[in-house]
């Protein structure tokens, strides 16, 4: 997977091993000369990388989703070191949802969906499963597309949460500005 | 972030239709209940029973209290004449004003608004009152748009939350442009995003005002509730 001819892409390797390391083709490949993706180049990154697999890549919004997702400096783009972070995670993702996709058709149904959110680790109200269901599924079924935006989603709002949580115990104090920026950011 | 300071007089009264109150939150929701239902005035909702208008009425008048236009609109939007339009068939008929269509967030939005069945889908009530929510915002959005560019700017967008009596800061209104505008240089918002992200801003102000017990600006959440709150409001 690596492609020799972008060895010296944009301002070369930042780091020893990254020219060799096969995700810096995919990523090299679609990247311009500041180094970064946005959401188009992610998609098409993740698209020509074959992580979707036999499933539909991914929309355009929910690349934009994961950009928001880790993107630190509030670029809107991602670094490879970013990217590199984003393919751990949206594969470990990806197996969970396959486990749960017994046919193979690349959807699963809202119950197989709730057993894969609680299987994930999210503890969630029967109210947050109905609205996320609802919300994410079409016709009954969700895409593996849309799963990914579902997790991305969850995920951020997790980490915005625990980032306020300094002791750890499960509650924050907001103010009201914190809040609507932490929600509207998502 | 400092407490919360109940607005200056009342910003927005004369901008915003039908503002509430003055209040430690900002009030001034656009799009809010006008006096009446969601739809802006009291209307059959209900619906007249099935009479000439159940199913297709090919070549049919408007049903009582519907606007002909918003009818002849509604027939040719309803695609598959099933009576009903989804988010799908409504993306189609609402464009801004670079001609994209209407992000399919904002549809999902609007249907839900106007969506008493709770089926997904609205009918030509819910359509004709959709599209007089619509307009209402159209023509807020035309004002904020001081420039008459077709789209919002940072600044712009800055002005209009003052208006309806937001008291955000200047990031995070640079955030919002950079996460629902377009990229143009320098990125701005349409029509679409625009009502998008008020109705979020107003939905997600409602929840955490619920939480606020003091109504002072501040509220104790446990991870689970912020998940719930946040999952059934934004999403």
């Amino acid at each position: 997977f690596f492609f020799p001819k972008y060895g010296g892409a944009p301002g070369g390797p930042a780091f020893p091993g990254q020219a060799q390391d096969p995700l810096y083709g995919y990523f090299a490949a679609v990247a311009g000369q500041d180094g970064q993706i946005d959401a188009d180049e992610l998609q098409r990154c993740l698209t020509q990388s074959g992580i979707a697999g036999a499933y539909k890549p991914f929309n355009l919004e929910t690349c934009r989703l994961m950009i928001s997702m880790l993107d630190r400096d509030m670029s809107g783009t991602l670094g490879f070191n970013e990217f590199k972070e984003l393919w751990a995670v949206v594969n470990g993702w990806k197996q969970h949802f396959m486990s749960f996709d017994s046919d193979g058709s690349g959807s699963v149904d809202r119950q197989e969906l709730e057993k894969a959110l609680v299987n994930m680790g999210f503890r969630l109200s029967p109210q947050a499963v109905t609205a996320i269901t609802r919300r994410f599924s079409t016709h009954g079924k969700i895409t593996f597309d849309d799963y990914i935006a579902c997790c991305v989603k969850l995920r951020a709002l997790t980490e915005c949460f625990r980032r306020r949580d300094a002791s750890q115990q499960g509650f924050v104090n907001f103010q009201y500005d914190d809040f609507i920026q932490c929600v509207m950011s998502i | 972030t400092r407490a919360l300071s109940p607005p200056q007089g009342f910003p927005g009264a004369g901008q915003a239709p039908g503002a509430p109150p003055p209040g430690a939150y900002p009030g001034a929701y656009p799009g809010a209940p006008y006096g009446g239902g969601p739809y802006g005035q009291p209307g059959p909702y209900g619906g007249p029973p099935p009479g000439p208008y159940g199913g297709a009425a090919p070549g049919g008048g408007a049903p009582p209290g519907v606007d002909p236009e918003a009818f002849s609109w509604f027939q040719a939007v309803d695609a598959d004449h099933s009576g009903y339009i989804s988010a799908k068939e409504l993306k189609q008929a609402l464009v801004n004003s670079n001609w994209s269509t209407f992000n399919d967030e904002t549809c999902m939005l609007m249907i839900n608004m106007f969506d008493r069945s709770r089926s997904g889908r609205i009918d030509i009530y819910g359509f004709s009152a959709l599209l007089r929510f619509i307009q209402q915002w159209r023509s807020l959005f035309q004002q904020y748009d001081r420039d008459q560019s077709g789209s919002i700017s940072f600044h712009e967008l800055q002005q209009a939350f003052t208006q309806m009596g937001y008291n955000l800061s200047p990031q995070f209104s640079q955030q919002l442009v950079a996460r629902y505008g377009q990229r143009s240089c320098p990125p701005s918002i349409q029509l679409d995003r625009f009502i998008q992200l008020c109705l979020q801003l107003q939905s997600s102000t409602e929840a955490f005002r619920e939480r606020d017990a003091g109504q002072a600006g501040s509220a104790r959440l446990s991870y689970e509730d912020f998940l719930t709150m946040v999952v059934t409001r934004m999403i």
